[in-house]
């Protein structure tokens, strides 16, 4: 059971990373809820042609639909927590880079194939320091539905996801623990290396 | 990669159990000044953890995996599916005693007809009738129920061949254990039972290991966070302290505006 919810938390939160940035550019209007709804729908979209598309394809349409609906500098900061601050500016646009990469790897490697699922929005909330919070759940037939939660933040004009919460574990929290015990132990560039053989394999498999 | 060393726990004797726990903790007492990392502070036994975590991966590599993919190849779908219900059905009884010890009265009694339906009508569990009813699987065991008595989680522990568990989780599974008629059944019928607990971790473990940059790590986060989730019945705000950071990169990059 542990394992079975794990997946589906992995693969939602690598979901959520890619999506922020490409939003700002041509839905600078929109709002929290209208920016997640937009980035389901464009997941699921590319789930249903999956087949047809094949990994090139998935993560050539969902390079926008993350790019366009996540903060991802902002996701790259906290995920390496005060570790950032340690970086020099190369290595802060390069950690960027890769978490982009990553984010649409791991959606194009995991959302390949469609089965009837969808997502539902429930409520939305405003957090005490700003923040937005989307209520959501995902619907997948013959199983327990899975819940998301997505925080938004206001950047610039547009809401951007800087978070998704699946069934009660963050992304956010997971990654962060992870890459800062490695950029701790073994330095930047063994982070770099194993970034890098996930995106590969990601292509490959 | 530990998950299904963790629902091993569940459905292995407590005869096997109850050693392993004690040495395991007695080791820890032991270890604990010579291993302790102090930045961590919900795993201060990383370093034990990490040695046990890397023994239950061999251990899953080189035996049960083995063993969960001949009977994956031998056993129909259809079959396999049915055994999952049979065994899941009997966790409903735990389900129930935890329901009522944590004083959800409405949802015992709904759990309490999931359990009495598919035993019936679902053929003693093969099949699960109560599913297709909109009756859901509730998952509560007694380390919830320790938690909505205020006990704390406590530490973090990996144990050989059972997988992650806290100190809280280490009476609530050996409760949960004795409180499983499967526990009583006899050796053949848990040994069948643990073949098919890995068989259906498969696809899980793999995506582990795709996913993860630290299996260990990933694997601590996730299951904490999760455990925390189901003992406070999803109350719990997990991105707080995330939240926190933001605030902070965020005072940062105005103060460097403002520069």
């Amino acid at each position: 059971m542990f394992l079975r919810y794990l997946k589906f938390t992995i693969v939602l939160i690598n979901l959520i990373i890619p999506t922020t940035a490409l939003f700002a550019q041509d839905n600078s209007a929109a709002t929290a809820k209208q920016v997640v709804e937009k980035f389901q729908a464009d997941l699921i979209s590319v789930m249903k042609n999956g087949k047809q598309l094949g990994y090139a394809g998935r993560y050539s349409n969902l390079e926008s639909a993350v790019t366009n609906s996540h903060d991802l500098p902002k996701i790259a900061r906290v995920i390496v927590g005060k570790e950032w601050e340690k970086l020099s500016e190369d290595q802060q646009k390069k950690l960027e880079d890769l978490i982009v990469r990553l984010s649409i790897a791991s959606y194009a490697h995991n959302f390949k194939d469609y089965g009837g699922e969808s997502f539902t929005y429930d409520s939305e909330e405003e957090t005490t320091r700003g923040g937005i919070l989307v209520h959501s759940h995902f619907n997948i037939p013959n199983d327990k539905p899975v819940k998301f939660d997505y925080m938004l933040k206001e950047t610039g004009p547009s809401w951007r996801i800087i978070n998704i919460v699946a069934n009660g574990v963050s992304d956010l929290a997971l990654k962060r623990s992870e890459y800062t015990s490695i950029l701790q132990k073994e330095g930047f560039d063994s982070l770099v290396s194993k970034i890098d053989d996930k995106i590969n394999d990601y292509s490959k498999l | 990669m530990s998950n299904n060393q963790q629902n091993f726990a569940i459905n292995m004797s407590a005869k096997l159990i109850a050693p392993l726990i004690v040495s395991t903790i007695l080791c820890l007492n032991g270890c604990a000044t010579t291993t302790k990392t102090a930045e961590n502070e919900k795993d201060p036994y990383e370093n034990f953890n990490r040695s046990v975590f890397k023994f239950n991966d061999k251990v899953d590599g080189y035996l049960a995996k083995p063993i969960s993919d001949g009977y994956k190849y031998i056993t129909p779908q259809f079959v396999q599916t049915g055994v999952y219900n049979f065994y899941n059905n009997l966790k409903n009884v735990n389900v129930v005693i935890n329901d009522t010890l944590q004083a959800k009265f409405a949802q015992g009694a709904q759990d309490t007809g999931r359990l009495a339906l598919n035993t019936t009508l679902g053929l003693g569990g093969i099949f699960d009738v109560a599913k297709n009813i909109g009756w859901e699987q509730n998952e509560e065991d007694f380390d919830q129920t320790l938690a909505t008595w205020g006990v704390p989680a406590g530490s973090y522990l990996v144990i050989p061949l059972l997988g992650p568990t806290t100190f809280r989780g280490v009476p609530g599974a050996a409760f949960d254990t004795a409180a499983n008629p499967a526990t009583y059944v006899g050796g053949a019928v848990n040994v069948v039972s643990l073949i098919n607990t890995r068989a259906n971790a498969e696809g899980a473990l793999k995506f582990i290991d795709e996913a993860a940059l630290d299996p260990y790590i990933f694997t601590r986060e996730s299951f904490l966070q999760w455990r925390n989730n189901l003992a406070t019945d999803g109350k719990s705000k997990p991105s707080y302290d995330v939240d926190l950071d933001l605030d902070t990169e965020e005072s940062k990059s105005k103060k460097d505006v403002k520069k």
